[in-house]
C-alpha cells in the first residue's frame, strides 16, 4: 500500500499534530516482511528506519504518553499499538521483534472498555472493527417518561454488564456474552425522546438537519428516537449484545432501522490506523487523536485543562463548543450520523488520477496531493506547471477544509456498509461535535454546494441524536436528563 | 401451604428501592431500605448486612400482564447454619409458591411446588433459574411491566423475612408445565396462562437438563 518512504521531514511534519493514532501509524512498515517489528508507538518515524531516534518531537507532542500501553498483539502480523485509555490493555514489552506468531489464546476477546465513566464509551475509543447502528421508534403506548426510564435502565444494565463481559438478567445464551472484544454500546436521544423530560429540555440543534440539494433522504432511513450504537472487534459478540438489547427494546419501542457495518477486522492492521472505506480511500486522516486537547473540545465541548496541549495544524479549537450543550449534556456531543450510498458502479470508471483529484489526496498513501505522507498538511497553494493549483478547489479535502477555521472540525467514525454483491454499498458517517451549527454545518454546506466526490456518493439517510453523557455506576444513561 | 402469606399492608410501604440485593433480617423493617445502595444498572452483589442471614442477587421476574409469572435469582446463604427457605411473598399476586422442576421422563420438565421448601446449606448458595427452581407467582392482581421493579419478600423456616428488589425482564422461556395432579395447576391455570407463556406446548422448553 504505502510504498512512499517517509523521510524525516514528513515525519517530523508530524510533531503539531497531537493525534494519538498517527502515533502508531509505523505500525504499517511492521508488517513489511521480514520487519514484524513491534515498535513502541512513540518512535512513529521508524517507517525510515534511520531516523527512529529523531521522534522525541512526536513524544514530546502527545501529551498522554503516560497512557499508552504498547501491546503486543499476536494476531499474525506483529505489533499492534493500544491506547490504554478505552481499557485494559495488556501491557507487554513491545520493543522486541518478534515472528509472527498464532494467536492461540484469544488475545482481544477480554478486552473491557470500561462502561461507567463520564462520557460514554464508543466515541473517544479507537473504532472496533464491527458496528451496528439500531435506531428505534417508541411505542405510543409507552411514549411517556416513566416508561422511556424503565427502558433506559434495562438498557443500561444490559450495556454495563455485557460490555464487561458478563451475562445480563434473563440471557438465555450467558456464554456470548464471555468475551466483550472491546464491546461498546452508545446511546443517542431523538428529539421525541428528550421531548418526553419536557420541550425545555429539547436543545434547539436536536432536529433534522437543514436539506441539502445532494441529499435523497429515505424517510424511513431518517428517523428514529433513540439510538444504540453497538461496536466490538468479534461479530458474534456485537450480535449477541444486539440482540439482549433489542429483547429489552421490543416492549418498549419499534426498530426504525438499521444497518451493520465494518472496518478492518481486529489484527489486520495497526489499532489507529486510519481505515479505507470502499472507494479504497484513507477515511478519517483529519482526526484529532483520541485523548487529545483538539478531541475534547471538538467533541466533549470544553478544555481538559492541560497545559502542554499541542495543536493540530489546523490551529487551536476554542474552547466554548459546549455552550451549544443544555446543561443535562454536560459531558456528553451530538452526533450527525449519515447514511451515505457510495456507487461503486460509477466508481470503476474513475481512473487512479481521478480518483485522486476528486479529494485531493492520493487514494493509495492517503497523502494529499501536495505531499508524501498522508498526515503531510496539504498545500492549498501550490500549482502545478499550468499554473493550476494542485489539490482542486473543487476537491473534497478542499471544500471540507481550506479556509475553515480551527473550530469547524469534526470528529468522524464510520463505518463500511454492504449488501452483498452487486448490492448496496455506502458508509455510516457517524460525525461527533459538541456544536453542529459551529462544526458541522459549515462543512456540510460546502460539501452540498461543491464537491467532486458527490458524482459517486449520495446521502440516502440522515438523523441527528444528542448523545447524553455517560451513567456513574448505579445511574442510568439519561438519568441527568429524566432524573432518578 | 405456603399460599397466600402476603403481607398487603406492609407491602407497598417498601419503597421501591432498586438495589438488586437486600439482606435485611427481621420482618417490617422497611424503613432500612433507604439505606440500601442505589440501584445498580450491572448485576453485582450488594454488601451484606452482617444482620443478613440470606441475600437475593441478581433478582429478576418475568415481565407479565396477568396470571402467572417466574421470579428468579441467587439466595445466599450468609450464615453458618442451614437455613430452610419455606416461601415467599409479593403483593401484587394471590398466591406466591416456591417451585421445582423436574423430568417428567418424557424430555419435557415439568414443575411443582417444593415440599418444605429449599434447604440452602451454610454458606451455600441456592439458584433459581428458569427450567430450574424459582419463585412461582400465581393469580396476579396487577401487570408486572417490563423494566420495572417488584418488592418480594424470602421467607424462612424461622419467619424471618428477606426483602429484595426484582427487575422485570421480558422473557419468552420459563414455560414448564405443571406436573399433572397439582393443586394449583387446576386452580390458576384457568385465566391465567400468559404469565408463563404456553403451558400447553412446552414442546422446545428443555433448558432444565442442560
Amino acid at each position: 500500500m504505502t510504498s512512499d518512504p517517509r523521510d524525516p521531514d514528513s515525519a517530523s511534519g508530524r510533531d503539531t499534530e497531537p493525534a494519538a493514532e498517527r502515533t502508531s501509524s509505523s505500525a504499517e512498515s511492521a508488517i513489511a516482511p521480514g520487519g514484524s517489528a513491534a515498535e513502541d508507538v512513540t518512535s512513529s518515524a521508524a517507517g525510515a528506519g534511520e531516523d527512529s531516534a529523531e521522534a522525541a518531537p512526536t513524544r514530546r507532542g502527545f501529551s498522554r504518553r503516560g497512557l499508552i500501553a504498547s501491546a503486543a498483539v499476536a494476531g499474525g502480523v506483529g505489533a499492534v499499538g493500544s491506547l490504554a485509555g478505552f481499557g485494559i490493555g495488556r501491557a507487554t514489552e513491545a520493543n522486541s521483534p518478534r515472528p509472527p506468531r498464532a494467536d492461540t489464546t484469544g488475545v482481544n476477546g477480554e478486552v473491557a472498555v470500561p462502561f461507567f465513566g463520564e462520557h460514554q464509551a464508543g466515541i473517544e475509543t479507537a473504532p472496533q472493527a464491527h458496528g451496528e447502528f439500531l435506531a428505534f421508534t417508541m411505542k405510543p403506548e409507552t411514549k411517556n417518561a416513566a416508561a422511556v426510564v424503565r427502558w433506559l435502565r434495562l438498557l443500561t444494565a444490559d450495556a454495563a454488564a455485557l460490555t464487561q463481559g458478563t451475562a445480563p438478567l434473563a440471557d438465555s445464551e450467558p456464554e456470548m456474552a464471555a468475551d466483550p472484544a472491546r464491546l461498546t454500546v452508545t446511546f443517542g436521544f431523538g428529539q421525541n425522546l428528550v421531548a418526553l423530560a419536557g420541550s425545555q429540555a429539547v436543545p434547539e440543534w436536536l432536529r433534522p438537519l437543514e436539506s441539502f440539494s445532494i441529499d435523497r433522504l429515505d424517510p424511513q432511513r431518517s428517523t428514529g428516537d433513540l439510538l444504540l450504537q453497538i461496536c466490538g472487534d468479534d461479530p458474534l459478540g456485537v450480535a449477541h449484545a444486539r440482540r439482549m438489547l433489542w429483547k429489552d427494546s421490543r416492549a418498549f419501542a419499534d426498530i426504525a432501522w438499521q444497518r451493520t457495518g465494518f472496518r478492518n477486522s481486529y489484527g489486520t492492521k495497526g489499532e489507529g490506523q486510519t481505515q479505507r472505506n470502499l472507494f479504497g480511500q484513507l477515511d478519517g486522516t483529519a482526526n484529532p487523536g483520541m485523548g487529545s486537547e483538539d478531541f475534547s473540545r471538538l467533541v466533549w465541548g470544553r478544555a481538559t485543562g492541560r497545559t502542554d496541549a499541542v495543536f493540530s495544524a489546523r490551529g487551536e479549537p476554542p474552547t466554548d463548543l459546549g455552550e451549544a450543550l443544555p446543561s443535562w449534556m454536560q459531558g456528553g456531543t451530538t452526533l450527525v450520523l449519515r447514511d451515505i450510498e457510495m456507487n461503486l458502479e460509477t466508481w470503476d470508471e474513475a481512473d487512479r488520477p481521478a480518483r485522486d483529484f476528486s479529494v485531493g489526496r492520493f487514494v493509495d498513501s492517503g497523502a494529499p496531493t501536495t505531499g508524501t505522507d498522508e498526515f503531510d498538511e496539504p498545500d492549498f497553494t501550490a500549482v502545478d506547471d499550468r499554473g493550476l493549483t494542485v489539490i482542486s478547489a473543487a476537491s473534497h479535502m478542499a471544500r471540507a477544509r481550506d479556509g475553515l477555521g480551527p473550530e469547524v472540525q469534526i470528529v468522524r467514525r464510520p463505518y463500511n456498509y454492504e449488501t452483498g454483491a452487486g448490492g448496496q454499498s455506502g458508509l455510516m458517517f457517524a460525525s461527533f461535535q459538541a456544536d453542529i451549527a459551529r462544526q458541522f454545518l459549515p462543512i456540510q454546506r460546502r460539501l452540498a454546494e461543491v464537491d467532486l466526490l458527490n458524482v459517486w456518493t449520495v446521502p440516502i439517510g440522515s438523523t441527528v441524536w444528542a448523545i447524553p453523557p455517560g451513567a456513574k455506576d448505579g445511574e442510568y444513561v439519561g438519568q441527568t436528563l429524566f432524573g432518578g | 401451604m405456603r399460599k397466600n402469606t402476603i403481607l398487603k399492608s406492609t407491602m407497598p410501604a417498601l419503597a421501591m428501592s432498586a438495589a438488586l440485593v437486600l439482606g435485611l433480617s427481621g420482618c417490617g423493617q422497611s424503613g432500612s431500605q433507604s439505606s440500601a445502595s442505589e440501584p445498580s444498572a450491572s448485576s453485582s452483589s450488594a454488601s451484606v448486612d452482617a444482620s443478613a442471614s440470606l441475600t437475593f442477587d441478581d433478582a429478576w421476574v418475568k415481565a407479565a400482564d396477568e396470571g402467572m409469572t417466574g421470579i428468579f435469582g441467587k439466595v445466599t446463604n450468609t450464615t453458618d447454619a442451614d437455613i430452610n427457605l419455606v416461601g415467599a411473598n409479593y403483593d401484587g399476586a394471590n398466591m406466591v409458591q416456591l417451585h421445582e422442576t423436574i423430568d417428567d421422563g418424557s424430555g419435557s420438565m415439568m414443575m411443582q411446588e417444593k415440599d418444605g421448601g429449599f434447604v440452602i446449606p451454610a454458606g451455600g448458595s441456592l439458584d433459581l433459574e428458569p427450567g430450574g427452581d424459582h419463585i412461582m407467582v400465581m393469580d396476579m392482581t396487577r401487570p408486572i411491566k417490563p423494566g420495572e421493579e417488584i418488592t418480594v419478600e424470602l421467607v424462612t423456616a424461622d419467619d424471618e423475612t428477606i426483602p429484595a428488589t426484582a427487575v422485570a425482564k421480558e422473557y419468552t422461556g420459563a414455560q414448564e408445565t405443571y406436573a399433572p395432579g397439582e393443586p394449583d395447576a387446576a386452580s390458576d391455570g384457568g385465566d391465567g396462562m400468559d404469565g408463563m407463556g404456553d403451558m400447553s406446548g412446552m414442546s422446545d422448553e428443555d433448558s432444565g437438563d442442560k
